[in-house]
């Protein structure tokens, strides 16, 4: 069974008979210019935007799904967090739970995911912006929901926040998730299980990254030339201890 | 002032002041004639000073400080902009037309000695106003397009009102009523304005208390308040309507006071803290413990004082003074 699945999605003047299908436990990068779409996508993929053609979640079509089962199934996180109102951090993170009858169920553990536990009473509007996009996160967390869909969480983080938000999406997948992450980062992009790549609102590439990142297609869709070199690769430390030197 | 002591404390200072209303006044009572008088006993003049006249000015009061209080934080909300404001969305503007345009044209047509036509004509108004800004707005009515259709609405309201002041200047008469409707007050009301205003308000507060919870996520973003389980459109459509009716009652039996809906939820935010669930009654309370307050001060002044301009004279720089503080 797909998890999700896109039948000539069109939004006129951004979207243009657009089709896709990706699988539970799968991790994929959305790549492309900016003004390709992609968070037009995100959008309709997650029944934000109306939009022509069909989306299914879990083999159903989103117009037969209600509201709160929606919440439970998907959770979308945009790329600019709003925050107009001084809500507490942990309030914002707890309206993820809002289709579960506000059960307080793993908002704990997901401003601890996230590193904001310590920011918990801290008001919204008092966050940087890359911590701002981090309670966006954790509010999606929150959800409990298998398919997350991501606009671009980690163009303002710095680098170690950034490689957890992808170990996070990491885990989901192993865990049965699907996982679907906008980024401007085509070295990270690389280390996905499958990168769409999107140009003027069509598909220009969709498969293994290193099957569809090549040189000509980069050429084509971003008008640079790619090499493959060695380079600097920061990771995460493992539990075992520091990274070897 | 954080916690559990907002409730209770708004609630004391609103019978407070409901108790301040019916005592204070060219004549003034003690608590126990006014206890007396509401009873039913005591002397006679106390009585009838009491139970009607003071008691449904009172009553006035309470239901249009909470309807305004309560259109603040929902417009608020709606807009996700804490300085929104129930004139906003050109509701007042609709509703002042309406009443004016009875005021002015009304004796040509007949309808001036109609009790029911002023207050029916403010409503008429500010649903046409609201429908209007919905009907400009419908397109993916975004919150920006909103918003620039009250301004736009509010400007071509504004104008019609001017209009009709001006074309009625000949009259001394009509001129000084539109003059008295448009700043507002609570002189002469009684016991039909209660009956007209109180019920209707106290059901549409009652109807929004629910609505807090998403009302917190609408604010904070419509696509996310959407994806997290909210029916946008129909919230939206019940946040409007609702406060429609409140502002279009409360402007039907007082006339325009502004600044309530604007300063009250914003002075309790800041105090107490963005959630809805607890703003909402909070401002409703707050409302009308603020709009029974001015009115005092316009009874123990006497020398003229509107209650429109005694809102807008407390609200005002107390709303500047709050925008400049540190935070």
């Amino acid at each position: 069974m797909t998890a999700l699945r896109a039948d000539r999605l069109s939004v006129p003047g951004r979207l243009e008979e657009l089709s896709l299908a990706l699988g539970p436990g799968e991790l994929v990068a959305l790549v492309g210019p900016n003004g390709a779409g992609k968070s037009t996508l995100l959008q309709a993929l997650a029944g934000l935007l109306p939009a022509r053609g069909s989306v299914a979640w879990q083999g159903q079509e989103i117009t037969r799904i209600p509201v709160l089962d929606r919440a439970r199934r998907l959770a979308w996180v945009g790329q600019e967090a709003p925050f107009e109102f001084a809500f507490p951090v942990r309030e914002v993170v707890a309206q993820g739970r809002y289709a579960w009858s506000d059960d307080p169920a793993g908002i704990a553990e997901a401003l601890e995911e996230l590193d904001i536990t310590h920011l918990g009473d801290r008001p919204v509007t008092r966050l940087s912006g890359g911590e701002r996009h981090r309670v966006g996160l954790a509010r999606a967390l929150a959800t409990g929901a298998p398919l997350q869909l991501w606009d671009e969480p980690t163009a303002q983080l710095d680098v170690r926040h950034a490689l957890e938000v992808f170990r996070l999406a990491r885990r989901l997948a192993s865990e049965g998730g699907t996982v679907l992450v906008s980024l401007h980062d085509l070295r990270a992009a690389y280390r996905f299980d499958r990168v769409l790549v999107l140009e003027g609102g069509r598909l220009a590439g969709n498969g293994i990254p290193h099957a569809v990142l090549t040189a000509d297609l980069l050429l084509k869709v971003f008008g640079v030339r790619a090499s493959f070199v060695e380079s600097l690769v920061p990771e995460l430390p493992t539990a075992a201890g520091p990274p070897v030197a | 002032m954080r916690g559990r002591a907002a409730g209770p404390t708004l609630v004391g200072l609103l019978v407070l002041a409901f108790l301040a209303a019916l005592a204070f006044g060219e004549l003034r009572l003690g608590p126990g004639e006014v206890l007396a008088a509401l009873g039913g006993g005591g002397d006679e003049v106390a009585r009838t000073v009491v139970r009607d006249f003071r008691l449904p000015r009172a009553l006035v009061g309470l239901a249009v400080g909470a309807a305004l209080g309560a259109s603040g934080v929902v417009m608020q909300a709606f807009f996700r902009n804490s300085l929104a404001s129930p004139g906003l969305l050109g509701v007042s503007s609709g509703g002042a037309l309406g009443a004016v345009a009875v005021l002015a044209l009304g004796p040509a047509l007949g309808l001036g000695a109609a009790l029911w036509a002023l207050p029916l004509a403010s409503i008429l108004g500010a649903f046409a106003a609201t429908g209007a800004v919905l009907l400009l707005a419908r397109q993916g009515a975004s919150t920006e397009r909103l918003l620039l259709s009250g301004v736009a609405l509010n400007a071509l309201l504004g104008a019609g009102t001017s209009f009709l002041l001006t074309s009625t200047a000949g009259h001394f008469e009509v001129n000084a009523q539109i003059l008295f409707w448009l700043m507002g007050g609570l002189e002469s009301r009684g016991w039909e304005h209660v009956w007209l205003g109180l019920p209707t308000i106290l059901l549409g507060c009652l109807l929004l208390l629910p609505l807090g919870r998403a009302m917190d996520l609408l604010s904070l973003g419509e696509q996310s308040a959407q994806s997290l389980g909210v029916d946008v459109g129909r919230l939206r459509g019940q946040l409007i309507v609702l406060s429609t009716v409140l502002t279009a009652l409360a402007t039907a039996v007082a006339g325009i006071v502004g600044f309530v809906g604007l300063v009250v939820p914003h002075v309790l935010r800041l105090l107490f803290g963005p959630s809805h669930r607890r703003l909402l009654p909070l401002s409703m309370l707050g409302g009308a413990a603020f709009l029974l307050a001015c009115d005092l001060i316009t009874r123990c002044f006497p020398i003229g004082l509107r209650l429109g301009v005694v809102t807008a004279l407390v609200g005002g720089p107390f709303f500047l003074w709050l925008l400049r503080r540190p935070r």
